[in-house]
């Protein structure tokens, strides 16, 4: 086993003994997987928005460079600058680059996972900008130098103890800021308007881009999406290359089915639909006659970082996700281990295929291993993807690779050889039956050497029966005539 | 399809190997219900094991094995097991996309597989009996049945018929029980983890068997209700079947 | 970075021609599901359901009751001063001076572009304690108005104080976002920012705990005027 698979799978047996963490998951996947559930259900025609939104994403990759030369064009007709990051270096290094240019001292940030998949905080820290993360859950994983451990909900892994303390020892709050989670809150709330009053730049992601007007949707629940992008006299907006659709129509049929999926809700409570910076008047200078507030500079930048080479290849499919986070709340790995088990950006069944496809196999292909293959996820995915036959080809692609575990490269090619000459097989099957016979007691086995030693961990093992089916079968047959 | 007068059974390497009395009893239900039987004696394995790993050559090479093993007859397919099912039907056709000839022939066999519970709901129109007394019973849907052959209501139509009032609600009964083929050792102590859940459902829904298509998940859950020391047991819904069959007659 | 911008073009492109993607119709207009929310009374009732289930509240009232009503609601959170989009966004003659009849001062304001004058009306904007601004529309299913920001139209004033209103003619209710996106194609090239605002902000980062007023308005009223 390669190293990072030992971790790995160290983590997850970290996460399998920590009691707290698996009553935290199983509340908050319960109550996400359960509202999408009731709201799907709820949502007419649900299946024909799924084909929809299927369909819209697979039309828009299937054209995504054009997509990204129109919204380039709408988007700078509006007065937006666009950039193009090949890698999460070039990225950061625009981004710090436009900071730098503005004289930004401080940046407040809104939820964006391409950001901390280029590690953007990091990079504007270093160049001497301050970074404050505005998601109340994304603030916790800021000021606990920990990492989120879900797409949609980040703190999913901390009691409201955990956060009371992290407030107080890290944030300079009092006993009465942290009495409860409302006062928490207000806490957050004050503490946090202070850094959006002042910022000189807010950076967001993006939900969805919109082709045909250069058009950057953010949802936010809490409103720091809305304030990150109004507040500071530049927003820069990170924008994976796939995230993208055409039209306003195919980004209300998104939309009908993001929050649906994410949390159960209809609707997210802000929907910013951004098409550049705020707009002259008639008049001289910027702002005469022309929106009171905004901002006068707004950048976008595309971010490639893997995502083109998965396009020419057999995980195309990952690219049409919307990040809604719904195959992580249906999954029963991911509801045992959560998040930080899976050991990067995005976990779950999505991060099973992005993080081997976007940052390679050697060290991400066991994540793929981390799956039954019940197909929940398919099941719950706004837009289809079938996640289980992608993380087929993963473990095809690391088995190719030889990096499945020995005894499994040795043992396949054993087994196929056999199973493909009947006699052979007979006769294997056979010599189980009577090893079977002389270990079991009352049938069953309590023990299993090696590898075969994890099903005996924690089960009995049945005996192999003396006589097998086929033996059995031909027999009576032979009886009866 | 018009009733067939006899189908081929493909019994599965497991319920070979660990429990043949599902294959006897899936066997003596079908011909109960007037159906012949013939089980051909060179089959072996679908080859999921291989091809859940990744492993597409051998997946391919024990598929190609089967594909002609049941391709000597036009016979329906029978297969104790959806996720074994599932393979022949839904997966075969894919592997051998493009191939010239095990592509026609894959699709042909997909056309004609099916699930026990789906043979005798779907094609059949099973006419099973119903024995009123005996142990409650709670319905476990193995996952590759469920969402992949799509095998949400024969098997719980069966399960009535034979058993209606003695069925118990299995809370969570849609959820993986951990099995996952080699992911059950490759991933022993998750495997192991969301077993726990599984057995706590089923002592919670006070069953005294819990029942499923798929012999995979029994070995699983019964081993686990084993280890526990559970006066819960596992049970295939073939046996189960066989059962009211087997009461009918006595009466 | 002309350089990258060429290069990742060509990685996409060189990537499509190699790609088996699964099902990749072209989408096309979506079907036309012709506005099912039925009459405006209906419309009206769906979305004052979903707005009071989302915590905010719902008003109907006639033009001239409105400034009365906006006192109340400025008088219930003890707020004396107030941002507002300009009269004429408003939809409601004679709001402004109604309140102003009634002892609200109206904050007006505009962002300088030298930052730290920006910086600091920001902060003298903070304490404001409501804003009041008009609607382009309400979407009946999920309980949202639309704002479209421009000249006379600021975002701050549905963002920064903690009670917001909006009022809203309830003819320019629709059942779904898709509905008004179908008869008004261009809306998102209405403003540089329009904006759904559903209620009041919430999370429920800590524990699945809710609470509002995170970081937008903690009370959201919605006016509808006939």
């Amino acid at each position: 086993m390669s190293d990072a698979a030992r971790a790995f799978h160290q983590r997850i047996d970290a996460a399998l003994a920590d009691r707290a963490l698996g009553d935290a998951l199983a509340l908050t996947t319960g109550r996400l997987a359960g509202g999408r559930a009731a709201a799907m259900a709820a949502f007419a025609d649900a299946e024909a928005a799924r084909d929809e939104a299927r369909r819209i994403r697979a039309a828009a990759i299937a054209r995504l460079d054009q997509l990204l030369e129109r919204f380039e064009r709408e988007a700078t007709a509006r007065g937006c600058r666009v950039h193009w990051a090949e890698t999460a270096a070039d990225a950061t290094r625009i981004v710090t680059a436009i900071a730098q240019e503005a004289r930004v001292t401080l940046a407040v940030k809104s939820k964006s996972m391409v950001s901390e998949e280029i590690e953007l905080n990091a990079a504007l820290e270093r160049s001497g900008v301050r970074v404050v993360e505005t998601d109340l859950g994304e603030f916790v994983v800021q000021i606990a130098g920990d990492r989120p451990s879900h797409i949609i909900t980040p703190i999913i892994h901390r009691s409201r103890h955990d956060v009371a303390r992290l407030f107080r020892e890290k944030a300079n709050a009092a006993p009465e800021d942290v009495a409860d989670i409302p006062a928490m809150t207000a806490f957050a709330r004050r503490t946090l308007r202070a850094e959006f009053l002042q910022a000189g730049m807010g950076i967001s992601g993006a939900n969805v881009a919109v082709a045909e007007t250069g058009t950057v949707c953010l949802v936010t629940n809490e409103g720091n999406g809305r304030l990150t992008t109004t507040l500071p006299r530049v927003h820069v907006a990170l924008v994976g290359i796939e995230r993208i659709v055409p039209s306003a129509a195919d980004l209300a049929a998104v939309l009908s089915l993001l929050a649906r999926s994410a949390t159960g809700q209809a609707l997210s409570v802000y929907t910013s639909l951004i098409s550049g910076p705020r707009r002259a008047g008639a008049g001289p200078g910027p702002a005469k006659g022309g929106e009171p507030d905004g901002p006068d500079d707004v950048h976008v930048v595309f971010v490639d970082n893997g995502r083109s080479r998965l396009l020419g290849g057999p995980l195309a499919e990952i690219l049409y996700c919307i990040r809604c986070g719904a195959c992580l709340n249906v999954c029963p790995v991911y509801q045992k281990v959560g998040g930080h088990a899976y050991g990067g950006v995005y976990p779950g069944p999505v991060g099973s295929v992005v993080m081997p496809g976007l940052l390679g196999l050697e060290a991400w292909s066991e994540l793929a291993q981390a799956s039954s293959l019940c197909g929940a996820c398919r099941e719950a995915c706004p837009v289809r993807i079938d996640l289980p036959r992608l993380l087929l080809e993963v473990r095809r692609q690391a088995a190719a690779k030889r990096l499945a575990p020995r005894w499994l490269r040795v043992a396949m090619p054993v087994y196929a050889a056999v199973a493909r000459r009947p006699r052979l097989y007979r006769s294997a099957v056979a010599a189980a039956g009577l090893l079977g016979r002389m270990v079991a007691k009352g049938g069953w086995i309590r023990w299993l050497p090696g590898p075969l030693g994890a099903w005996t961990a924690s089960r009995d093992f049945p005996a192999p029966a003396t006589r097998s089916f086929l033996q059995q079968h031909r027999l009576r047959k032979e009886a009866a005539r | 399809m018009p009733r067939p007068s006899r189908v081929q059974f493909f019994a599965t390497c497991l319920v070979d190997v660990f429990s043949p009395s599902v294959g006897l009893a899936a066997v003596a239900v079908l011909e109960r219900l007037g159906v012949g039987v013939d089980v051909v004696p060179d089959q072996t394995c679908c080859g999921q094991p291989a091809f859940n790993g990744g492993f597409v050559e051998e997946a391919a090479a024990m598929a190609r094995h089967t594909i002609d093993v049941l391709s000597r007859s036009p016979d329906p397919v029978v297969v104790p097991s959806g996720s074994c099912a599932d393979m022949i039907a839904g997966r075969y056709p894919e592997i051998f996309d493009g191939d010239a000839v095990y592509g026609p022939k894959a699709r042909a066999l997909a056309e004609r597989t099916y699930e026990f519970c789906q043979f005798l709901a779907d094609v059949l129109g099973a006419g099973l009996p119903a024995a009123a007394s005996g142990p409650a019973l709670a319905y476990h849907a193995s996952c590759h049945g469920l969402r992949g052959l799509g095998l949400r209501a024969q098997p719980r139509a069966v399960l009535r018929a034979v058993a209606g009032g003695r069925c118990r609600d299995l809370p969570d009964a849609e959820v993986c029980c951990g099995f996952g083929g080699v992911f059950a050792v490759k991933m022993g102590p998750l495997s192991g983890a969301m077993l726990e859940s599984k057995l706590d459902a089923v002592e919670a829904s006070g069953a005294d068997f819990v029942v499923a298509t798929d012999l995979s998940c029994l070995m699983h859950i019964g081993g686990g209700l084993r280890r526990r020391g559970s006066r819960a047991a596992a049970r295939h819904i073939a046996e189960v079947v066989a059962d009211a069959f087997a009461e009918d007659r006595r009466e | 970075m002309t350089g990258a911008r060429g290069r990742i073009l060509e990685s996409i492109r060189s990537g499509l021609v190699r790609a088996a993607l699964p099902s990749a119709e072209h989408a096309g207009v979506p079907d036309a599901k012709a506005g099912r929310g039925g009459s405006i009374e209906a419309m009206v009732e769906r979305f004052g359901a979903v707005l009071t289930a989302l915590s905010g509240r719902v008003h109907r009232a006639a033009s001239p009751e409105v400034p009365a009503l906006v006192a109340d609601i400025a008088a219930a959170h003890g707020v004396r001063s107030f941002l507002a989009w300009d009269e004429t966004e408003l939809g409601c003659p004679g709001l402004l001076e109604g309140l102003a009849a009634r002892g609200l001062a109206r904050v007006d304001y505009r962002m300088p572009t030298d930052p730290d004058a920006r910086i600091r009306l920001a902060q003298a904007l903070e304490p404001i304690g409501l804003g009041v601004t008009g609607g382009h529309a309400a979407i009946a299913e999920n309980g949202a108005v639309v704002l479209v920001s421009g000249p006379g139209r600021g975002r701050l004033v549905s963002l920064l104080p903690a009670v917001h209103v909006a009022i809203v003619s309830e003819r320019r209710l629709r059942p779904t976002l898709a509905d008004l996106v179908r008869e008004e194609p261009r809306l998102l090239d209405a403003g540089s920012n329009v904006v759904l605002v559903a209620g009041p902000s919430r999370t429920a980062d800590i524990e699945m705990a809710l609470s509002h007023g995170v970081h937008g308005p903690k009370h959201v009223h919605v006016v509808l005027t006939a």
